[in-house]
């Protein structure tokens, strides 16, 4: 099969609107993810800073465990391990999220657990000292202020996910990538179409990082400098 | 019948490690009292205060707000006794992301539960009492250290403390900021705040205090009046130490 430009735009053409139908299975799984991996992570950030022994332990495993072992093996693990043991039936869909949400959570809690530690230790002391409980000083004080540190480590994180979410494709997830493999199996025009599928989820992660930096301004503080 | 004593602490022991930082602590504060801190680096001071406040638990001892034990295990009470008891810090510990009225108003609707806008008009009433009403939406960065310091007694003015503990609330300042500061902690003396003063500033210790205690090595090595202490003391320990400081701060103005 020889190489040609013609034939190839008339693939991506013609593919287009299926592919691009796929972009909002990306992002619904890069969001479920990340939503997922926020909520845990933040737990597991405070559990990490503020925690005993034991909690820091256990959570020291977890991310330990899940920045260690390969995205596949673990979509692998839970689909076609954990589910039939387990005698669940999930979607891949759903599966594809909350394996990367858990993996997301361990990265976020590093994240987190970072932007905390930067926080001067007195605030924390300051908002005790006016009665606060540790709890209501975590959310309202350290919080607020770890949150808006950890934008930049989360614009990281969001162009991580939403590369690795291309290996859903390995599920039978519907998302760009797996769109883009059955165009070019029909088509065997597998240079363009894979060479779109990296535009598009280039186009994603530029629009991603934009909003994020865009937000990192919104809610800087002012005169505040770090 | 004697006074009860607004705050009394009683023989508080705390180790760090091999280390006895405080070895038997007591006094007691009746309302309106003023008593001064002063002592060499070390010598425990501002971990006494932290351990009245419980910001740093103690190994042994007891501390009694008018009269009554407090339990630091009951977080109720231990949380009802912080805000009853005021801290100010060496280094301010604003919170970085509120603006100046945030600062004070957040306790008052966090902890106290007040509604929004009466605590807004207390929090502005406070800040007008350090005076800095119009510079209450600057945040903490934008903010000298005058500013600050004086934004952290606010804070703490809102919770309505009876007693108030301030852990050498100058000490981080430049020499020209220091006056500000003086003068609002003079005017709470003025309107009969009972209050506990960590200072290496002695002049200002003498001129505020009714008492001033000298610590060193874990202990309260003597106490008296200020004139006592600081010209007449019995114990070497207290003599050589305030001789030096008198000394260094006639000695030159490059230096605190």
């Amino acid at each position: 099969m020889h190489f040609s430009v013609s034939a190839g735009l008339k693939a991506v053409v013609e593919g287009l609107p299926y592919i691009l139908g796929g972009v909002w299975v990306t992002l619904v799984v890069v969001a479920g993810a990340l939503v997922m991996g926020l909520v845990l992570g933040t737990f597991l950030s405070i559990a990490h800073v503020y925690g005993n022994r034991l909690l820091r332990m256990l959570t020291g495993i977890y991310v330990w465990f899940f920045r260690g072992v390969p995205l596949l093996v673990l979509l692998f693990l839970f689909y076609f391990g954990l589910l039939g043991a387990l005698h669940l039936d999930l979607s891949p869909f759903l599966v594809s999220i909350v394996v990367l949400g858990l993996i997301s959570s361990a990265y976020q809690s590093q994240i987190l657990r970072g932007a905390i530690l930067s926080i001067p230790e007195g605030q924390l002391k300051a908002a005790r000292a006016i009665g606060m409980s540790d709890t209501k000083a975590i959310a309202t004080i350290i919080l607020p202020q770890a949150f808006r540190l950890a934008i930049p480590g989360w614009s990281n994180e969001y162009t991580i996910i939403m590369k690795n979410s291309a290996v859903t494709y390995a599920l039978g997830v519907a998302e760009i990538m797996a769109r883009a493999n059955h165009v070019a199996a029909r088509t065997y025009q597998h240079f363009w179409l894979y060479l779109l599928a990296g535009f598009i989820f280039l186009a994603l992660t530029y629009i991603g990082t934009k909003l994020l930096s865009l937000l990192q301004k919104k809610v800087a503080i002012r005169g505040y400098a770090r | 019948m004697r006074e009860t004593p607004v705050l009394e602490i009683k023989g508080i022991k705390k180790r760090f490690g091999d280390k006895e930082i405080l070895k038997g602590v007591s006094f007691a504060l009746n309302r309106g009292d003023i008593k001064a801190i002063i002592g060499p680096s070390g010598g425990g001071k501002s971990t006494l205060l932290h351990c009245i406040n419980f910001l740093t638990l103690f190994d042994e001892g007891h501390v009694y707000l008018n009269g009554k034990e407090i339990d630091y295990t009951n977080k109720r009470e231990l949380y009802a006794y912080r805000q009853k008891v005021g801290m100010i810090f060496q280094d301010f510990n604003l919170f970085d992301h509120l603006n100046a009225l945030q600062n004070v108003q957040i306790g008052l609707v966090r902890v106290k539960k007040i509604p929004k806008a009466q605590a807004r008009d207390r929090a502005v009433a406070e800040l007008e009492r350090v005076g800095l009403k119009e510079h209450m939406d600057k945040y903490p960065a934008e903010l000298s250290g005058g500013q600050k310091q004086r934004v952290s007694i606010a804070r703490a003015l809102a919770m309505d403390p009876e007693v108030m503990l301030l852990d050498e609330p100058t000490s981080a300042l430049d020499p020209e900021l220091v006056g500000e500061v003086h003068s609002v902690i003079q005017k709470l003396a003025a309107g009969g705040m009972t209050m506990i003063l960590v200072t290496h500033e002695i002049g200002f210790a003498g001129s505020l205090a009714k008492e001033i205690m000298f610590m060193d090595e874990g202990v309260i090595v003597e106490k008296g009046p200020p004139r006592k202490i600081l010209y007449e003391a019995t114990q070497a320990r207290t003599r050589e130490f305030c001789d030096k400081i008198i000394h260094f701060h006639r000695g030159g103005d490059e230096s605190r």
